[in-house]
């Protein structure tokens, strides 16, 4: 088994739990409140902003082969936050002066420390585990969502065949990663890769706005 | 003219009153805090140090003067070599043995807390490094000095608590520190100055998160 199919296996539970979100199921049954989908937004375009700079600390990292889907990724971010931004202003939502929830925070410095500290493979598991995340659980809302939904654009961006194609080469590529590691490393990949997916399931929960909130005083400026 | 770190103190105030409120402190100084409430601090704490001895690390890596070189090094000998050891002590006052603290799993607010530290301590310059870490040096310090007006409780184990971070080496540590973010601020700009009180804000609310965590107890959604 590969490392891709190993790690997969190994959350499967949690996968599975993920992919029933009612987030997803609600959004592409159109049963979703257009407030509670305005909230995950407003979260996670703060979300690929800061993974921009995570792509970073990867590529400084990368071999040389991985430099371009690297970089292309990186400038596949920028337009997905377009994608945003259109969607926003076509549906009313102000992407303008959000504070990051306490979720997005924490996944956001997971991301970095990961990428500061973690080898080359243990990032790229981070980056395979929440890009298959996403595509998975897009998948789940194109199965059935109403061509005409406002967020029909997100579902063609992270469930299209050219997202499919990107996560098949990171799945690819995380093989040969996890064929080169040391058993040490691999377990390693397997803790960031479950704690990944628990941050996924968590970040389609503050869409609901529970247990979410900072303590004390006013949103920081 | 006030110093910087009045204004982080001023600005994060309302933060650090609620700690100081918070039911988990209020049962240390009170000495009536479940035992089973507080050996949960006890372990995430022992996890959180070994990501806080890095910080001092990446200081000591990151200072422009040496001075400051100095004293991260020796914050980070004293966290790892001294403090840690403590801590195995006193665990074992509440029958926790080192393994219990080794074999500890780090709870979501902690592993953001402590993610958040250290990716700063990377991205960060030192001043960025340096208002990270102040609400937990300088807040240890400022809880433990609050606790130590009052009488201390019955339970030998809580009153030591106080007096460890109301004692003189806490209290000078968190002044150097204060001294070392007045001097980085020196001729910084209004934007960096907005940055640090926001990092010093971030640090605070995580600190009140952390007693949070472990009064009620914390786990993964699912």
């Amino acid at each position: 088994m590969g490392t891709s199919a190993d790690l997969l296996a190994r959350v499967r539970p949690l996968w599975e739990e993920m992919l029933r979100h009612p987030f997803l199921v609600e959004t592409r049954d159109g049963a979703l409140p257009d407030a509670t989908f305005a909230r995950w937004m407003r979260q996670d375009y703060l979300f690929v902003e800061a993974a921009i700079p995570f792509m970073g600390t990867l590529l400084a990292k990368a071999p040389v082969g991985h430099r371009k889907p690297l970089a292309d990724a990186i400038a596949a971010f920028h337009r997905e936050l377009g994608l945003f931004r259109e969607r926003a202003v076509a549906a009313g939502v102000d992407l303008d002066g959000v504070h990051a929830s306490f979720v997005c925070h924490a996944y956001v410095q997971f991301l970095l420390a990961t990428g500061a500290l973690s080898s080359y493979g243990e990032g790229f598991t981070v980056l395979y585990a929440a890009e298959k995340a996403y595509h998975d659980s897009w998948k789940v809302v194109k199965a059935g969502i109403d061509p005409g939904s406002p967020w029909i654009g997100f579902v063609e961006n992270w469930a299209g065949d050219a997202f499919a194609g990107w996560v098949s080469w990171l799945e690819t590529e995380l093989d040969g990663l996890g064929d080169a590691a040391g058993e040490a490393e691999r377990a390693r990949m397997a803790d960031l890769f479950e704690a990944t997916v628990r941050y996924e399931i968590a970040f389609w929960e503050l869409a609901y706005g529970r247990a979410d909130g900072w303590p004390g005083i006013r949103e920081v400026a | 003219m006030s110093a910087f770190t009045d204004e982080l103190f001023a600005a994060a105030r309302p933060v650090w009153e609620a700690q100081l409120e918070h039911p988990f402190v209020r049962g240390i100084a009170a000495g009536d805090l479940d035992e089973e409430v507080f050996r949960r601090w006890v372990v995430q704490d022992y996890l959180y140090l070994m990501e806080f001895a890095r910080v001092f690390a990446w200081a000591a890596a990151k200072a422009d003067r040496l001075a400051s070189m100095g004293w991260y090094a020796a914050a980070l000998d004293l966290t790892l070599n001294t403090e840690m050891e403590l801590h195995r002590a006193y665990a074992a006052r509440f029958g926790i043995s080192a393994e219990d603290l080794e074999a500890g799993a780090m709870w979501p607010t902690n592993r953001a807390y402590t993610d958040f530290l250290v990716r700063t301590a990377a991205d960060g310059d030192l001043a960025e490094l340096v208002a990270a870490l102040l609400p937990c040096a300088w807040g240890y310090a400022w809880i433990g000095q609050r606790l130590a007006e009052d009488e201390r409780p019955s339970d030998r184990r809580y009153a030591d608590w106080i007096e460890t971070y109301a004692s003189a080496e806490f209290q000078t540590a968190a002044e150097w520190l204060r001294g070392e973010m007045n001097r980085l601020v020196v001729d910084v700009s209004a934007e960096k100055r907005d940055r640090l009180r926001e990092l010093f804000l971030l640090s605070s609310r995580y600190e009140w998160r952390f007693w949070e965590m472990c009064w009620r107890g914390e786990a993964w959604a699912v």
